[in-house]
């Protein structure tokens, strides 16, 4: 791996209260690379992808993302978030605001780009996600496909460095899943860096560099695709596969 | 958060630092002439003394008067109209200079306010409702009365009565209520007569000048005896400035010699009431 | 409205055991008065004979008419459309208020002779109060919100004592406070600006809690997303957070205005000549207080409406995000 990190976080650990929910976490994103994090539900893969943006703060080890260290003190934690798309189990678009204002909010309220420009910007995003048609719409109007894919438009308005997905199919009706995928593999394909929370293991075979399984707070294991899923090293992996893999 | 809590701060050494500075210099009249204008603080609701006329500007004897005075000291009048209590409460800080409103210039009140002059006196009489059986005040003992709250009317009701200004009148308690119900002016006492003998009130204690304007207005109602007490009503100013003071009383004491206030008192009454009787 | 079922339940009003209570009920009430000596009596002349005379039996035939006009007159508007029942009912409660205010002979000429004076000066001084008041009851309760939410214990302490020491008092004990208590700190302030100064603090104290409640009712996804954004806290207040709890915010902060446009009126008691002072003074005179005070209600009154009205208008358009 010779390409630059872009998240890099060494010997992370975090508790909420008593629980111990990351456990000496180690692990670094390139750019350009597509990570898949999966493992059953409490496991703290969630909690991990949020320290990222530092939604969630960790209290041990380190985390840098695009060469800022991520600390409770730190003044530029908005060049950071700019930096780094989220995109939500609940989409979380803005109701009050149309599609395109979901758009354009970002680049012109932090990056101080000029409406027309913005306006610009999030038409081509929602063309490539194939919805330039709502744009006027709000929320509320649309699918829960459609929202998340608005989500996915609204992430990649600000240029981010890496996008964050954080189980982005688990809310929506089984039909919308493949549009939301659809969009995902787009992305990957155009090279964009991506760390996704997910259980849709069709698509982590499809486009996953390294797949990563945690459990209880732990990075159990890792490894390319092929391999993940063809000869699972650990029991507990096992399980989990065989778990999710069976129907 | 950081501003907010700069700016109470801020707020807070500002009200010290004012309150710091002498509240008043003392130098009412020195305010009153440089301005050209006396402020004269008196009740709107206090027909025939002070209301609010047809063209809707106050008038009334205390107005008058307050006039008068002011153009004896050679300055416009402007007038304001607080509450009553807010009045008396005194701390007036150069909101307004004077008080016109017929105020009986007790122990209590001297305390806080000069009285320079006392410009007229008002007969206290007490008023029953036209079907009651009462004919004298003693019929009135163990029944419920009413009057303006804080007003002498009142403590007169209540047997609290000091009537210490110079020049006032002796008088007796005539009335043993059972109770005394405040009102906030003699109308809304009058109102509460006028619904029916006993229902609310058996009789209200107010100035007779009041009386008769309500008799006259068709409130079915009447005065019972003889008045119950003179009450002397003068100007107030506050404490301190001397001079302000003399100036008032010198003004008054022309208006009775000239008889301008007996011409007025005539206006607004139909009696001199600027003499005691 | 309810949340309505589909299948149609028996209209109230047409089952025969609610026609006959509500016949029998009203039928006593008016039993129990004596209404022959009134104009219904003289109308009921006809039936009755000398109203004055008729007795026992005056009161039963007029109490029986009422209570027979008073139920069809239920029973034929329950036939009506929803919205003209509304209409009619409307209707016919304000034709009884204003038969009410009938009863007091009021003076109509002396009424139209103040009405001017009464809205050049009262009714402008009590809107120029408010509407100042409102505005600044508004920024007070934003800020207040937010100290109350924020982890700065400055801020919150300051914040709660605030809202819990001027919703604890009586706004009339505010304004004598203000007026009365800041000139000892070397502040002397005007009657009007006094008044403006109780009002805000007071309703901003309330607006408080409205607000903080608005502000928590908002999911916490749009903080992260706003967050996740890059946003700072400003930014996301003002542009996420408060326009989504706005919706929330203003049917109580539309009872706040309201009843603020009211509780203006306490300013008179320090002398400013808004519509309450003048209701109570102009008729002093003449006695015809009942007039102003009557008329100074119907202002507030349709003062009121025109609140009201402006809320609901507000409230469709915040309703737009959440049509689907």
């Amino acid at each position: 791996m010779s390409a630059e990190a872009i998240i890099e976080a060494k010997a992370v650990s975090k508790w909420y209260g008593q629980f111990h929910a990351l456990k000496d976490i180690n692990l670094t994103v390139h750019k350009g690379e597509r990570i898949v994090i999966c493992g059953p539900s409490g496991s703290g893969k969630s909690t991990l992808i949020r320290c990222f943006n530092r939604l969630e703060a960790h209290q041990e080890g380190d985390i840098t993302v695009n060469g800022i260290e991520l600390h409770p003190k730190m003044k530029n934690v908005a060049d950071v978030r700019s930096n780094v798309g989220m995109v939500f189990q609940h989409f979380n678009l803005f109701p009050h605001m149309t599609v395109l204002m979901n758009c354009m909010a970002g680049p012109m309220w932090v990056k101080g780009v000029s409406a027309a420009e913005a306006r610009k910007t999030a038409l081509r995003f929602l063309e490539r996600v194939r919805i330039p048609e709502q744009a006027n719409k709000f929320p509320v109007q649309l699918s829960g496909g459609q929202q998340q894919r608005v989500a996915i438009a609204r992430s990649l308005c600000m240029q981010p460095a890496v996008m964050l997905f954080d189980e982005p199919t688990s809310a929506l009706d089984p039909e919308m899943v493949s549009e939301v995928l659809d969009t995902m593999t787009g992305l990957a394909r155009d090279g964009m860096t991506m760390v996704c929370v997910t259980h849709e293991m069709g698509f982590a075979r499809a486009v996953a560099d390294r797949m990563i399984f945690m459990d209880a707070g732990q990075i159990v294991e890792e490894g390319k695709p092929d391999s993940f899923f063809g000869n699972p090293q650990h029991a507990r992996t096992k399980l989990f596969l065989s778990q999710i893999l069976k129907h | 958060m950081k501003t907010y809590l700069k700016l109470t701060t801020l707020a807070a050494s500002l009200a010290l630092t004012l309150a710091a500075l002498p509240a008043q210099a003392g130098a009412v009249l020195d305010r009153v002439l440089a301005a050209g204008t006396l402020k004269v603080a008196t009740d709107a609701n206090w027909a025939p003394q002070s209301f609010v006329n047809s063209n809707n500007e106050l008038d009334g004897f205390d107005v008058d008067v307050a006039k008068e005075i002011g153009k004896r000291i050679g300055v416009k009048v402007e007038f304001v109209t607080p509450g009553w209590d807010i009045i008396t409460a005194g701390n007036w800080v150069g909101r307004w200079d004077m008080h016109v409103g017929s105020m009986t210039p007790t122990k209590k009140r001297a305390e806080i306010f000069d009285f320079p002059a006392v410009y007229y006196y008002t007969p206290a009489a007490v008023a029953v409702h036209k079907d009651s059986k009462a004919t004298s005040l003693s019929d009135l003992d163990g029944k419920v009365v009413g009057a303006t709250t804080t007003s002498t009317f009142e403590a007169y009701a209540k047997k609290d009565l000091t009537l210490d200004a110079a020049g006032a009148p002796p008088f007796e308690y005539k009335l043993n209520p059972k109770e005394v119900h405040s009102y906030e002016s003699s109308t809304t006492a009058f109102d509460d007569l006028r619904i029916g003998d006993g229902v609310r009130l058996d009789a209200v204690v107010s100035s007779q000048p009041s009386i008769v304007d309500a008799v006259k207005a068709g409130y079915p109602i009447k005065q019972i005896g003889e008045p119950v007490f003179y009450e002397p009503l003068a100007v107030a100013i506050e404490h301190g400035d001397p001079e302000f003071s003399a100036k008032i009383a010198d003004a008054v004491k022309a208006m009775k010699a000239d008889g301008t206030l007996g011409t007025l008192s005539k206006k607004w009454y139909g009696v001199d009431y600027s003499i005691v009787r | 409205m309810l949340y309505p079922d589909t299948v149609e339940a028996e209209i109230l009003v047409h089952k025969p055991w609610f026609v006959a209570t509500m016949f029998g009920a009203v039928f006593a009430i008016f039993l129990a008065f004596n209404l022959t000596s009134t104009s219904f009596g003289e109308l009921m002349r006809p039936v009755i004979g000398e109203p004055s005379q008729s007795g026992l039996y005056g009161r039963f035939a007029i109490a029986f008419v009422i209570a027979l006009l008073f139920v069809l007159n239920v029973v034929l508007i329950g036939f009506a459309s929803l919205r003209v029942q509304i209409a009619i009912v409307w209707f016919e409660l304000l034709l009884l208020f204003l038969a009410f205010f009938a009863t007091f002979h009021l003076s109509l000429p002396f009424i139209w002779e103040k009405l001017p004076f009464l809205i050049s000066q009262g009714v402008v001084t009590t809107l120029y109060v408010s509407a100042i008041s409102i505005v600044i009851a508004s920024l007070i309760a934003i800020l207040g919100a937010v100290a109350k939410l924020s982890t700065n214990g400055f801020a919150y302490a300051i914040a709660s004592f605030y809202t819990s020491f001027f919703r604890g008092l009586p706004l009339l004990m505010q304004v004598y406070l203000i007026y009365l208590g800041l000139p000892q700190l070397g502040f002397v302030v005007g009657a009007v600006p006094a008044g403006i100064l109780a009002l805000s603090l007071c309703y901003g104290a309330y607006m408080t809690e409205i607000f903080r409640s608005g502000i928590q009712s908002i999911d916490r996804g749009q903080w992260e997303a706003s967050r996740s954004m890059g946003f700072g806290f400003s930014l996301t207040m003002r542009r996420i957070i408060l326009p989504q709890a706005l919706p929330v915010i203003i049917p109580p902060t539309g009872n706040q205005f309201i009843s603020m446009l009211k509780d203006s009126s306490l300013v008179s008691v320090i002398g400013v000549w808004e519509l309450m002072f003048l209701a109570r003074t102009l008729g002093q005179k003449t006695f015809q207080h009942m007039e102003m005070l009557i008329s100074a209600s119907a202002i507030y009154w349709m003062l009121s409406i025109c609140l009201e009205l402006i809320q609901s208008r507000i409230e469709r358009h915040y309703a737009r995000s959440k049509v689907r």
